[in-house]
């Protein structure tokens, strides 16, 4: 009632006869008439960029009947603009964004369940460990579309010489060999590595699965924190190296991974631990006769870590749901897939896209590393926790960011880490 | 000696206020490679316009800057236009209402802002005002309008009551005497109000975000984000060159109107 | 009162009063509200009174206490220091200098830049390896000073006030300016004759006159210097440690990261109860001085 009568004064108010009429070019209920749907992109990259528009625009020549209009979004704030505009009636019919932030809307029921929706064909490009980390109670949220692995971007002269020298792109250093590395890469001011930990959970959670730590352990039906040697492993390596053998510097642990850059290419670091998608800065920001390369991924227990991987999604309110997986299909073919992948540096989810991209690419500019790491990605327990973001930013975060300071000991580093846990999964 | 060290203090405010402008300058004429030196320099090595090119070619950086100027202008005057006399109301008869308009001006501004946002934009849906900028403006003159009638009133409030009683015994009807008297002693206090309007709406980021969904109606602040990516990066000379064009427009809008924060002082008014 | 005054004053209001009932007091009240149930994110969730429930678990949650503390802190710096920065400026900008008009600009520039590039702008100046301020204490020779300034527990706090002290000069500055125009000029002259000293009419002039002004700003300030967190959160994410975990980034968090509408509301009202019973010592005291 209340809302009616507001309702009918804003209107007086505002003295606009636009009550009538004109409430937009909502798609109909009919799903067979011709439909326009919003494309919520997250690209941000020029080559990306220019990608995803030149898709949305050839698809738009082909088929008159279903409409894309491309929205462009950004990393930074999409997440309030999904929540509001789901919460206000108003989303994006396809969105893009990342599988461990959907699955929090598909359990409030804001994300359209895919798996009855797309192909076989779509669904056996893509491996079962990666299709895991999209699905949620059953329900697929999203297509895992492309994927960040974490690799090692290294100046080569200087490896050369410190007599490094650098593994093949199908296997890699173990974390022994690495820590070993870098300590000969290590000599006055300059350090070996520069661990850019501005966002030190997610980072510390995806390389533990190195040693098989998942943090997260499911207890009774009940989800657990405890923390083991398993979980232990990573954060303690980091530790040994930024205080005990001081390869690592402790001014770049605030850094984000652009941030480093700098000082990497000064030669101030000889390593720098981090996405795939570096090489991206390295291409078009690396001073001329800078010779870099790309290290695979490094070996605990295996070379496993965590995806988080992009993903493509539709909403629940869609009135054209199966149009819209028309175009994700097309958008997302083989080929796409690869063209996609390429403009964002990062590694596709399918199989044929990622024989099509080295192909593409002829393995060139650590293309072949990044290529042969698509293997070792695969889900991790805590990407399927509820309340991890809220253990994460509360607890995880600020204790991690104390151990790796040397503020509290590795002792105190599990107590929070498992207190927290206590405190958030009730 | 005085004026000399006056000058200094000067000085030293405008660099600490003003650095980021050489800032943009810079970064926006220099290619990528020069943004990540170890010890950057002020005057690009290769200066370049690919920046400005990049900026306006990958996002409609032009018909942003319309839209945030059509928007920013209508809420700056709408704002002084309602706040005027709100404030002279408040500020000269007491009331019950002014103490709870007081009470609204606490609230409004301490209440966490996130929260309401799902609440506007539902009612916004309700009235067909969401995605349009008359949505827009509304919502950015009731957010500029707590600080607008608070420093409005205190402004009033410096007006002697003697003044406005003269003009009354010389015959002047209520209405011409806020027209002659009261507004034009106010001057100083509606630059101030029109310019924060203004900027707050020509800079405001969360609601422009959520409320326009069509690409056609963005405004600066929304596009611009674009060119920031994952995790603190960015692409830092097309974002420079696109930040630099829109800090100008407001700039230009206090120079034009920074004088007559000056003019119509009270001194003068009293005297004649 | 007379009752065309009242019709006067009505008349008057009316145009911000709907607006603001529809746009600002009514979601104002829902979202106070909220605070009272277990309001959730999600699609078509059933929303329930539950009284004081939230403020049981609120009184136990001592992170949000301590975030508290830190936003406090925040806020009483940031707005302290931006007062007598401001000041300064203003009563400099006052002066008939040359360039003024050009300087009045450039004082405005901290305003007049898009949000979006200012956090970014200053992670650039306290970048440990190629940032400004280090690169300056490099070049005159104070190496020893140089260090990674968000990033250590000690320096992290202070650098985001000194960023928040400079994004909200200007608006101070503009609005002492313009009280300072309204100090009247023959008060001035008439000390000045009676052989006042410059800080002696300072005093007992232009601050009297400009209280209404400094009262409303600081006040003013200060709220906004409590609410706000976007730049911190594009400065530090409220690291490193939870050393600038400012409470409405707090409560950003509950509500928009792990969709506690209800207990981030309950938040939102303790924090507006706290801020408004400091405030009511601060504006009695003010403006009795005032008065007198």
């Amino acid at each position: 009632m209340f809302r009616r009568l507001a309702a009918v004064t804003a209107a007086a108010v505002v003295g606009l006869g636009v009550l009538a009429g004109c409430s937009g070019s909502d798609p109909g209920d009919d799903t067979t008439g011709p439909v326009k749907l919003r494309f919520l992109s997250l690209a941000w990259q020029k080559e990306s960029l220019q990608a995803n528009k030149d898709l949305v625009a050839k698809w738009n020549a082909e088929n008159p009947n279903i409409q894309i209009e491309y929205v462009q979004g950004d990393w930074n704030s999409v997440h309030d603009q999904l929540l509001t505009s789901f919460e206000g009636g108003d989303a994006p019919d396809i969105f893009q964004y990342e599988s461990a932030a959907i699955g929090e809307f598909s359990k409030q029921g804001y994300l359209a369940d895919l798996s009855s929706l797309m192909s076989s064909e779509l669904k056996g490009q893509i491996s079962p460990g990666i299709w895991d980390t999209v699905t949620f109670d059953n329900k697929v949220a999203g297509i895992p579309f492309l994927l960040e692995s974490q690799v090692i971007i290294a100046n080569k002269k200087l490896l050369d010489a410190a007599g490094v020298a650098v593994p093949p792109a199908t296997g890699g250093w173990t974390w022994d060999e690495f820590q070993a590395n870098a300590q000969k890469l290590t000599a006055g001011e300059n350090y070996g590595v520069a661990w850019a930990l501005k966002s030190p959970t997610n980072r510390v959670m995806n390389l533990s699965l190195n040693f098989d730590g998942k943090f997260f352990y499911n207890e009774g039906g009940k989800n657990v924190v405890k923390i083991g040697d398993a979980e232990t492993a990573v954060p303690k390596r980091i530790h040994d190296m930024l205080y005990t053998a001081k390869s690592a510097s402790p001014a770049a642990l605030g850094m984000s991974g652009a941030d480093s850059l700098p000082g990497f290419f000064a030669g101030k670091y000889a390593m720098l631990p981090g996405s795939v998608s570096l090489r991206q800065q390295m291409v078009e920001q690396a001073p001329a006769g800078f010779e870099w390369v790309t290290i695979p991924p490094l070996k605990g227990v295996s070379s496993n870590h965590a995806a988080n991987p992009q993903t493509l999604s539709i909403s629940e309110d869609s009135k054209a749901k199966k149009q819209a997986m028309q175009f994700l299909e097309y958008f997302l073919n083989p080929a796409n897939m690869a063209t996609l992948a390429k403009g964002d540096w990062l590694v596709p989810t399918g199989t044929k896209a990622n024989e099509e991209l080295v192909k593409l690419t002829q393995g060139k500019q650590g293309w072949d590393v990044a290529a042969d790491s698509a293997k070792d990605l695969t889900v991790s327990a805590f990407q399927k926790v509820p309340g991890y973001p809220e253990w994460k930013t509360k607890y995880a975060t600020p204790a991690l960011q104390q151990y790796f300071a040397n503020k509290i000991t590795l002792d105190q580093l599990k107590t929070q880490l498992t207190d927290g846990g206590k405190a958030v999964l009730k | 000696m005085k004026r000399f060290l006056q000058y200094v203090a000067l000085t030293a405010y405008l660099i600490f206020l003003g650095f980021p402008l050489v800032w943009m300058l810079s970064t926006s004429f220099k290619p990528p490679r020069e943004l990540v030196q170890l010890h950057p320099s002020l005057i690009p090595d290769a200066p370049t316009v690919n920046n400005y090119v990049q900026a306006f070619t990958e996002q409609e950086l032009g018909r942003a800057a319309f839209n945030s100027l059509q928007v920013s202008l209508a809420s700056a005057l709408l704002t002084v236009l309602v706040a005027l006399p709100a404030s002279y109301a408040l500020a000269r008869f007491k009331t019950r209402l002014g103490t709870l308009a007081l009470g609204w001006v606490l609230l409004s501004q301490l209440f966490p802002f996130v929260l309401l946002i799902i609440p506007i934009f539902l009612i916004l849906r309700e009235v067909q005002l969401a995605n349009t900028h008359t949505g827009l403006i509304l919502i950015y003159v009731v957010w500029a309008l707590p600080f607008a009638l608070w420093m409005l009133q205190g402004f009033v409030r410096n007006i002697p009551r003697e003044l406005e009683e003269a003009a009354s015994v010389d015959g002047a009807t209520r209405l011409q005497v806020l027209r002659k008297v009261v507004f034009p002693l106010l001057a100083p206090g509606v630059v101030a109000t029109a310019l924060f309007a203004f900027i707050s709406a020509w800079n405001e980021f969360f609601f422009a975000l959520v409320l326009l969904k069509s690409p056609d109606l963005a405004t600066l602040p929304v596009t611009l984000a674009r060119f920031v990516g994952i995790e603190g990066t960015a692409r830092l000379g097309p974002l420079a060159a696109g930040s630099l064009l829109a800090t100008i427009p407001s700039l230009l809008f206090f120079a034009f109107m920074q004088r007559r924060l000056s003019s119509g002082s009270l001194a003068g008014a009293v005297k004649g | 009162m007379k009752r065309s005054d009242r019709a006067t004053i009505y008349f008057l209001l009316l145009p911000s009063l709907m607006p603001i009932v529809l746009l600002s007091l009514f979601p104002l009240l829902r979202g106070m509200y909220l605070g009272f149930t277990d309001a959730r994110a999600g699609r078509n969730v059933d929303v329930t009174f539950t009284g004081l429930a939230n403020y049981q678990e609120l009184l136990q949650d001592d992170l949000f206490w301590s975030a508290f503390k830190v936003g406090l802190i925040w806020a009483f710096g940031v707005t302290v220091l931006q007062f007598f920065a401001s000041l300064g400026l203003a009563l400099l900008l006052n002066q008939p200098l040359r360039f003024r008009g050009l300087a009045r600009v450039l004082a405005l520039v901290p305003w007049a830049m898009p949000p979006v590039v200012v956090g970014i702008l200053w992670r650039l100046v306290y970048h440990p390896d190629a940032g400004l301020l280090n690169e300056v204490l490099y070049r005159v020779g104070a190496d020893g000073l140089r260090t990674n300034w968000l990033g250590d527990f000690s320096t992290a706090l202070p650098a985001v006030i000194l960023v928040g002290v400079w994004a909200g000069m200007p608006q101070t500055t503009v609005v002492l300016l313009a009280g300072l125009q309204g100090v009247p000029k023959e008060l001035h002259e008439a000390a000045e004759t009676d052989g006042a000293s410059p800080w002696q009419r300072f005093r007992n002039v232009t601050l009297p006159s400009l209280m209404p002004v400094i009262v409303a700003i600081t006040s003013l300030d200060f709220i906004w210097n409590f609410n706000s967190f976007g730049l911190v959160y594009v400065l530090t994410q409220g690291g490193p440690g939870g050393k600038t975990m400012l409470p409405m980034l707090f409560a950003y968090e509950e509500a928009f990261r792990y969709g506690n509408y209800g207990y981030a509301a309950a938040l939102g009202n303790v924090m507006v109860l706290i801020i408004v019973a400091l405030l009511a010592i601060y504006l009695r005291r003010r403006l009795r001085e005032a008065n007198q």
